[in-house]
């Protein structure tokens, strides 16, 4: 083979792994929706809703649920991660890039406060005041924010072939909730606070990941993705948490109970599937850029009501064939499209 | 000189604007952070190409690794810093004049 050949086949490779690791975070952010949605129903957070409830209110009670299970959300992805950078034999990296906070880590604790209050609070605010089919439509709208982010502040390259697949899988996105989505709008109503949520998810994952694109430059995925879910541990069980038991919520007490076998179970399940979908999230970033990354991993949408129809035994409707049809050919857009352009994923 | 990120270690080592091939910066970097397994080289070579793939570096010349320098068959690539690159390398506090 010659050195032309080599080289394009040595290009084609970067670019697959790049979307086969986005494509990997669409399948497993998809699956975490069923331990994700599962763990509402279980023991002790059932119970602490129904408290929180009686007390203050269906809404606080949702929120102030949705801190705990995502901080134990948080908890066990980071057990995950620290297996998985144990085995990789990181763990010299990983505090070699932990003690750069100025030039790096900075990035990664940044992330974490966008990634996580922000957008996974947003989404369960948008999911108990409005419903899940606006909290999934709304956080469609990520890329879209990421990718306008990672082109203006530091020139990453978006084709227009590229942007054009990422609003053919948002579109898809929106047929597949759409019948929900009209349903929950057309109940009245929906109180505002909803809509914040929605826009603090979409705004919130967006941000987080050309901020994590900028750290990325400079420090390892694996890393600086276990230093990301450090920081939002932090923000839960150090911050958030305590500061909601000082407010009087019976955060300890649930906390203390979640260790059945059952729920650590659950917990662990959608620590695994969460912390490998944000592994692969960060890997196919330096390879296809974030906007890329971002458009791809969007499947997610697609491949959660796929798993919830096969795990639950749902029906699938009409609007599931049209909108995977339309995420399907905005995947095939942007596979399609010639990479030869994409040498350097900035501009010169 | 092992206590960096690696990434950081390696826009060092390109600092000083002369072109280098991947093999030499893995290799010196290996023996540096004492990491001389198969897998810990190609984690290396790795971030040298993401580093790549972000504009920091860019490519000036490529040959076949004909007798396995490295790994035979696949392509050895000769970098330089880019602007860039010198940019983000000295965002990380090097000396960079």
């Amino acid at each position: 083979m010659d050195l032309q050949a080599l080289k394009k086949l040595e290009h084609q490779r970067r670019v697959r792994y790049g979307y086969m690791w986005a494509l990997f975070c669409a399948i497993l952010w998809g699956l975490w929706y069923l331990p994700g949605t599962v763990v509402w129903v279980l023991n002790p957070f059932d119970e602490m809703y129904a408290e929180i409830a009686a007390g203050s209110g269906d809404s606080i009670a949702l929120l102030v649920t949705a801190v705990l299970i995502t901080a134990f959300n948080a908890l066990t992805v980071i057990i995950a991660l620290m297996v998985w950078n144990g085995v990789l034999g990181k763990f010299g990296e990983m505090k070699r890039t932990l003690v750069e906070f100025k030039p790096c880590s900075k990035w990664f604790f940044l992330a974490s406060i966008f990634g996580g209050p922000m957008a996974i609070l947003g989404s369960f605010i948008a999911m108990g005041f409005v419903g899940a089919a606006f909290a999934a439509v709304a956080a469609l709208m990520y890329p879209v924010v990421g990718s306008i982010l990672a082109s203006q502040w530091y020139g990453e390259k978006i084709s227009k072939r590229a942007a054009t697949g990422i609003f053919l899988i948002i579109v898809g996105g929106f047929v597949i909730f759409g019948g929900g989505l009209l349903t929950e709008l057309g109940s009245g109503n929906v109180q505002w606070i909803g809509y914040i949520g929605g826009l603090m998810a979409a705004i919130g994952w967006g941000i987080e990941g050309a901020i994590a694109g900028k750290g990325l430059d400079i420090a390892e995925p694996d890393v600086g993705l276990t230093l990301r879910f450090l920081g939002e541990n932090i923000i839960w069980w150090v911050i958030a948490v305590p500061l909601l038991a000082i407010a009087g919520f019976p955060m300890i007490k649930y906390a203390l109970m979640a260790f059945e076998p059952l729920t650590i179970m659950v917990l662990v399940f959608a620590g695994i599937t969460f912390g490998f979908c944000y592994v692969t999230w960060y890997k196919s970033f330096p390879l296809i850029g974030v906007g890329r990354g971002q458009g791809i991993g969007n499947l997610y949408g697609l491949f959660a009501v796929l798993f919830v129809i096969l795990f639950f035994g749902d029906v699938p409707s009409w609007t599931l064939l049209l909108g995977g049809a339309f995420c399907l050919a905005g995947s095939f857009t942007m596979f399609s499209e010639d990479t030869s352009s994409l040498e350097s994923l900035r501009g010169d | 000189m092992a206590n960096r990120p690696i990434k950081f270690r390696i826009l060092e080592l390109f600092s000083d604007e002369q072109s280098h091939w991947n093999y030499e910066i893995v290799q010196k970097i290996q023996k540096e952070y004492n990491q001389m397994g198969d897998f810990q080289r190609d984690s290396i070579n790795f971030d040298i190409i993401e580093l790549a793939s972000g504009g920091m570096l860019k490519d000036t010349e490529t040959k076949v690794d004909e007798e396995g320098i490295y790994k035979k068959g696949f392509l050895l690539h000769k970098y330089v810093i880019t602007d860039f690159g010198k940019v983000r390398a000295s965002n990380v506090c090097f000396v960079y004049v």
